[in-house]
């Protein structure tokens, strides 16, 4: 599982302002943490810049690179700062994101194939984030592929992502992206690279719970074919299931129960009751988590309570 | 030749639970008629499938100040009983309403202000002028609906009626007077399941009985949102219905005070010939937006004009026969 480390992005405030007074050790010690813990990719999340996009990235790629030997992700809109970075990077790089709207289809790709870099793509169009599994993968066949192909970025340098949404509003988006990526992986041939934005599943949530929904969810994903996620790499608790998962780790009831919640997702199967010891409270918390995840418990901020 | 044709009823595991307004004599109050909703075991009106115990009811919207908002149909139709609370329920009754849900929207700070011994006194006046159940409301304002909703739970102590609106930031409040005093709460979070949901826990929270709670989701009127609605309410009758306790509560929707903010219904200035007849179209509109509602799950309808008390309890009263019966 590859980690796109999340945490340089511009709605946490200390990066905000860290990007604001070009404060290279603030954003140098974050960086570091990450490639430390486990992130394979740094993901550089400026926002829209829409005046100095080019500037900070003059600014940040160069710092990043200085301390941090990793592929590095440019997560902006502005399209100037988009090949600003690119061209600064030491080693081929990310592109984040573009999706099937017209406008950001004809230009982005275009950019991440002149630099020979990555390219995550949102499997959504002009209407936004489609309901269905089905609906999320025709954007990726009928658009976005073929867009891929026709620019020349190679099959393995697109990383489709079928975009979480929070359980806190949108739940009944979040089955279908799991689907989405079973099919991706498992239906088209070749297959293109996955990824999601891990953390938004909870956006909205209250802090304690988000890292049980994060990496619950990342395990029902893994089990579907998922190559990589945007996530936090500092939460060590994720980091830990992954390595339960990748490592089939089944030395402690939860572990062992992951893998099962692992095994059945995989085998397209519901986890039952009768796989979980109910009286550990760290299994009856994961159970709890998988219902709301598969949208079949209404999630409230206090459901791991009732 | 006959075709066989596949049983393709659904057999839910959960229960809307019954919830009553109103205490007769025998049980601590002086109503002369209660209201009893819920109970369903299957969605709206599919009789074949599981019981509908209850039928859907009418509320019709009482004010305790003319209110200078609405529109001059509804003024007209009403006439001088808007001016006086009692005669208004009284009247409301006569027109078939079966629930009076009183509105103390004078305590608003902007619209008189007043206090919890004029809500006491309203209270009083128009337990006497009706026989009907109750719903209170506040006048949507935290402060001033702690205020009058407590002083109304008093002096209605026995009568259970309903008080609203419960929302999160006063549920604390309304729970301990309708606790305090036998009272049912109405439940309101703004068009979302979870919050719904969330709501519900903390009342329960709070140990006031599952059957003293009326779900308000929010609604839209026809035209204005209303598809939105009907699948939130559409969601929370399905969980309710596969077992999730914390959303089990009849639904209680303002039909009248959304299809009246729109428009159509609202007023004929401006609006095309093609409309057709204001005072016709007002009513539909209304009527309308009720009967959707009805639709995806709605046992309390709080209607608004005379015209659509009729029309709404005829589809009902339609809805609620069994084919072939």
């Amino acid at each position: 599982m590859l980690i796109i480390g999340e945490n340089i992005h511009i709605i946490a405030p200390a990066v905000k302002e860290a990007i604001v007074n070009r404060d290279t050790m603030a954003i140098q010690r974050l960086a570091k943490a990450q490639v430390e813990r486990g992130a394979g990719i740094l993901d550089l999340n400026v926002g829209p810049q829409k005046k100095e996009g080019p500037e900070v990235m003059r600014w940040l790629v160069p710092a990043v690179q200085e301390v941090a030997d990793v592929p590095l992700s440019i997560d902006t809109t502005n399209l100037e700062a988009i090949r600003t970075g690119l061209a600064l990077l030491k080693q081929p790089g990310m592109v984040n994101s573009t999706s099937a709207e017209p406008e950001r289809l004809e230009k982005v790709p275009l950019v991440a194939a002149e630099y020979g870099a990555r390219i995550i793509a949102l499997m959504m169009g002009k209407s936004g984030i489609p309901m269905t599994a089905e609906e999320r993968v025709s954007i990726a066949i009928d658009t976005l592929v073929p867009r891929a192909i026709e620019v020349g970025i190679p099959i393995e340098n697109l990383y489709l992502d079928p975009l979480a949404m929070t359980v806190a509003g949108c739940q009944e988006f979040c089955p279908p992206a799991i689907e989405a990526i079973r099919y991706v992986k498992q239906g088209m041939d070749p297959a293109p690279m996955t990824t999601i934005g891990l953390s938004n599943v909870s956006n909205t949530v209250p802090a304690e719970m988000r890292s049980l929904l994060n990496r619950t969810y990342l395990v029902m994903l893994m089990a579907a074919g998922l190559d990589s996620a945007i996530a936090d790499p500092l939460d060590d608790k994720l980091m830990e299931v992954i390595r339960i998962v990748e490592r089939r780790d089944d030395s402690t009831g939860a572990g062992s129960l992951l893998l099962k919640v692992y095994d059945r997702t995989a085998a397209m199967e519901e986890l039952e009751p009768s796989d979980v010891d109910m009286s550990d409270p760290e299994q009856a918390d994961i159970w709890k988590t998988v219902q709301v995840l598969l949208n079949k418990v209404i999630y409230t901020d206090s459901y791991l309570r009732s | 030749m006959s075709v066989a044709m596949p049983n393709v009823n659904e057999t839910w595991t959960g229960k809307i639970l019954e919830v009553t307004l109103g205490a007769g004599p025998d049980k601590g109050g002086t109503r002369g008629k209660t209201v009893t909703v819920g109970g369903e075991t299957t969605l709206p009106f599919l009789h074949f499938e599981g019981e509908i115990p209850n039928k859907p009811v009418v509320a019709v919207e009482v004010r305790d100040r003319a209110p200078d908002d609405w529109s001059e149909l509804l003024v007209k139709a009403w006439g001088d009983s808007l001016k006086d609370p009692a005669a208004w329920a009284a009247k409301a009754e006569g027109l078939g309403a079966e629930i009076i849900a009183l509105s103390l929207d004078s305590a608003h700070p902007e619209r008189g202000n007043t206090g919890a011994k004029e809500a006491r006194e309203t209270v009083r006046q128009v337990l006497k002028a009706t026989s009907l159940p109750l719903i209170i409301y506040g006048p949507g304002q935290p402060d001033k609906d702690n205020e009058v909703l407590v002083a109304a739970a008093e002096e209605a102590a026995g009568e259970r009626v309903a008080l609203g609106n419960c929302e999160e930031k006063n549920y604390r409040t309304v729970v301990a007077a309708a606790l305090a005093n036998n009272q049912v709460v109405i439940a309101k979070t703004p068009i979302d399941v979870n919050l719904a949901k969330q709501l519900n826990v903390l009342i329960g929270d709070m140990r006031l009985d599952r059957d003293r709670i009326l779900i308000d989701p929010t609604t839209g009127a026809l035209g204005y949102g209303l598809e939105y609605t009907y699948s939130v309410m559409e969601r929370v009758r399905l969980a309710a219905l596969t077992g999730d306790s914390a959303l089990q509560q009849p639904l209680i929707v303002t039909a009248g005070y959304e299809a009246w903010r729109a428009k159509e219904a609202r007023t004929n200035d401006g609006v095309p010939t093609q409309w057709g007849d204001w005072a016709k179209r007002a009513v539909l509109w209304e009527a309308n937006t009720a009967v959707t509602l009805l639709e995806t799950g709605a046992d309390i309808l709080v209607l608004r004009h005379p015209e659509t008390i009729p029309l709404v309890k005829r589809a009902i009263a339609g809805l609620m026969t069994r084919a072939g019966a």
